[in-house]
């Protein structure tokens, strides 16, 4: 554990007025498997977009593989950033006319530069690579099936092969298991964690039962901060219905629009 | 008010389609009333036999004399003086090399026409696409370009052309190009509003820039869209150009008026012939075509 890949110090984040995301402090060890539940609208989805460039905070620092990431990056470190961080996001997000192979392949194009990239003529030890993120994920014989023709766990699969391909030092997957049935989510869960095999690994997952394969940490956002911060040992049920139980009691507000300044200029839109 | 409120609520959108349908039977029944009030709804003299007569002369096509025409058909004049011999299997294959040499100029015509107009419609459908957003200004200017272009016939455009341009195929492969430009247009930008956001936003997840973005995401999904609507329309153009001739753009069009101006329905159905084998082969190819793409 050396030193953190992911940091955060008094982040705050809000949109249109709307705090989603206050976190005092929170750092990420290279290697680390984090898994992050909570209730809808409580931040998680914010937190990874926060860590992958697509949004900013109204203030605070966040650090992410060495990059400060306050302010909005130039195109080209945004996209040297992206190289680096690996997503598996919750729609299944792949291009559906090109085979599973070329999917996979599309995980090289942060050094693929140029016309082998345009006419998608890659290097044959690239080519070889992506065979072999494929048999990991056991979907060679799927190679030069088309991905709109694949079916959703598959997919998610071949998502991974991608990570492997990309060889990120963090990955963020929102919700990968979303729309799988229980077998179907496991063996992803097994593939997602052997892919980060070399990273740092963010999981959103709402799946109690997955916890323990997924992470060694599991962080509970509620509201928009964080609620606990255990090993999955320790969340037991009690914790996860605490969790989820919607907070009558401390009904905290949200700010009015005038409260924070600067707050909209804080939100870039998808670049 | 409460009440009739509420029947609106129930039977509103039933009672819309009534009376919908009710206005359009009272459309068809005024124009059928008005028209055979004018006295204009009638068949002619004598239908039937002209009918049977055309339709015996439209089974003999005027091809077939080229194997079995006589090849020494003799002209008299009323006194019974022989006027000249004619050679009818010559003649009609004459008329079948023309016929041949006039499919190519259809073909010609459709083909450049159909390249010309799906050039000239790209960069208009990427400005009426409405994922692009283009600026409000350009975006209303392209599309009321396109609806202007789709709304004038080509018959229209061949026929105001004709007088710029002069008679002869590049009258013909402008009117294509600017009515077949308004279907390009509404089609490409279809295609490029169907595109799928996921797919992009995967690509550019790994780090990758905006030409490889288009090269693997947008291209592999829009091309055979393009192709395949560039197919559709240009055996569609096929179509249309076979008629342009009519007005002197060249062409098949030019014979069918020819051969209706002279009643001669033997070769006006060689021609239809020509036409659709032309038509159908085309249609079955780029069927194929698109299937295999798709």
């Amino acid at each position: 554990m050396s030193r953190p890949c992911v940091s955060l110090e008094s982040v705050l984040c809000a949109v249109h007025g709307r705090a989603l995301l206050e976190i005092d402090h929170l750092s990420v060890a290279e290697g680390e498997r984090v898994a992050i539940v909570g209730h809808n609208g409580a931040g998680k989805s914010t937190l990874l977009r926060l860590l992958s460039g697509f949004l900013q905070p109204v203030h605070g620092s966040v650090e992410v593989l060495g990059r400060t990431l306050d302010r909005p990056l130039p195109p080209g470190e945004l996209r040297a950033l992206r190289v680096e961080v690996g997503q598996v996001m919750q729609g299944i997000h792949l291009v559906g006319r090109l085979s599973a192979l070329e999917n996979v392949l599309i995980g090289s194009l942060g050094w693929i530069t140029g016309w082998r990239s345009w006419t998608r003529c890659f290097p044959a030890n690239e080519v070889a690579n992506a065979e072999g993120a494929l048999r990991a994920v056991g979907l060679l014989a799927r190679a030069d099936t088309r991905a709109d023709r694949l079916s959703g766990g598959e997919r998610q699969k071949i998502a991974i092969a991608r990570l492997l391909m990309q060889r990120s030092r963090l990955i963020l997957a929102d919700e990968p298991t979303a729309a799988l049935d229980p077998s179907a989510a496991s063996d992803v869960c097994r593939l997602l964690v052997n892919a980060a095999a070399n990273a740092s690994l963010i999981t959103v997952v709402h799946n109690p039962s997955l916890l323990p394969l997924l992470a060694d940490r599991v962080i509970g956002l509620k509201m928009g901060r964080i609620a606990f911060d255990l090993p999955p040992a320790m969340v037991g049920e009690q914790k996860l219905v605490e969790l989820y139980r919607p907070d009558m009691g401390s009904n905290r507000t949200y700010w009015g629009a005038s409260a924070i300044p600067g707050s909209e200029a804080g939100v870039e839109a998808f670049s | 008010m409460v009440r009739v409120s509420r029947f609106a609520d129930r039977f509103g959108g039933r009672l819309g389609f009534l009376g919908l349908a009710l206005a359009y039977a009272i459309l068809v029944i005024a124009c059928l009333g008005s028209l055979a009030d004018e006295g204009e709804l009638t068949l002619g003299r004598n239908p039937l036999h002209n009918l049977i007569k055309t339709v015996g002369e439209f089974a003999r096509p005027s091809f077939l004399d080229v194997w079995f025409g006589k090849p020494n058909l003799e002209y008299h004049s009323d006194d019974g003086t022989l006027l000249r011999i004619e050679n009818r299997q010559e003649v009609e294959l004459g008329y079948l090399a023309g016929l041949a040499r006039a499919t190519w100029t259809t073909v010609r015509i459709a083909t450049l026409g159909s390249l010309l107009g799906a050039v000239l419609a790209l960069p208009l459908a990427v400005l009426t696409a409405r994922n692009l957003a283009a600026s409000r200004p350009l975006f209303w200017l392209a599309k009321a370009i396109l609806d202007v272009a789709r709304s004038i016939h080509t018959l229209v455009f061949g026929l105001v052309l004709v007088g710029i341009v002069g008679l002869g195929p590049t009258a013909g492969i402008l009117a294509i190009a600017l009515h077949s430009m308004g279907s390009y247009g509404k089609l490409f930008a279809e295609a490029i509003e169907s595109l799928d956001m996921a797919a992009i936003d995967a690509v550019r997840s790994v780090g990758a820039g905006p030409v490889q973005v288009f090269f693997n995401a947008v291209w592999p999904a829009v091309l055979p869209q393009f192709v395949s609507s560039h197919l559709y329309l240009w055996e569609f153009n096929i179509r249309d150009s076979t008629i342009l001739g009519i007005i002197g753009a060249g062409g098949l069009g030019l014979l069918i008026s020819e051969a209706t101006s002279l009643f001669q329905w033997g070769r006006l159905s060689t021609v239809l012939l020509v036409i659709i084998v032309l038509v159908a082969g085309f249609d079955a190819l780029s069927r194929r075509i698109r299937k295999a793409l798709l």
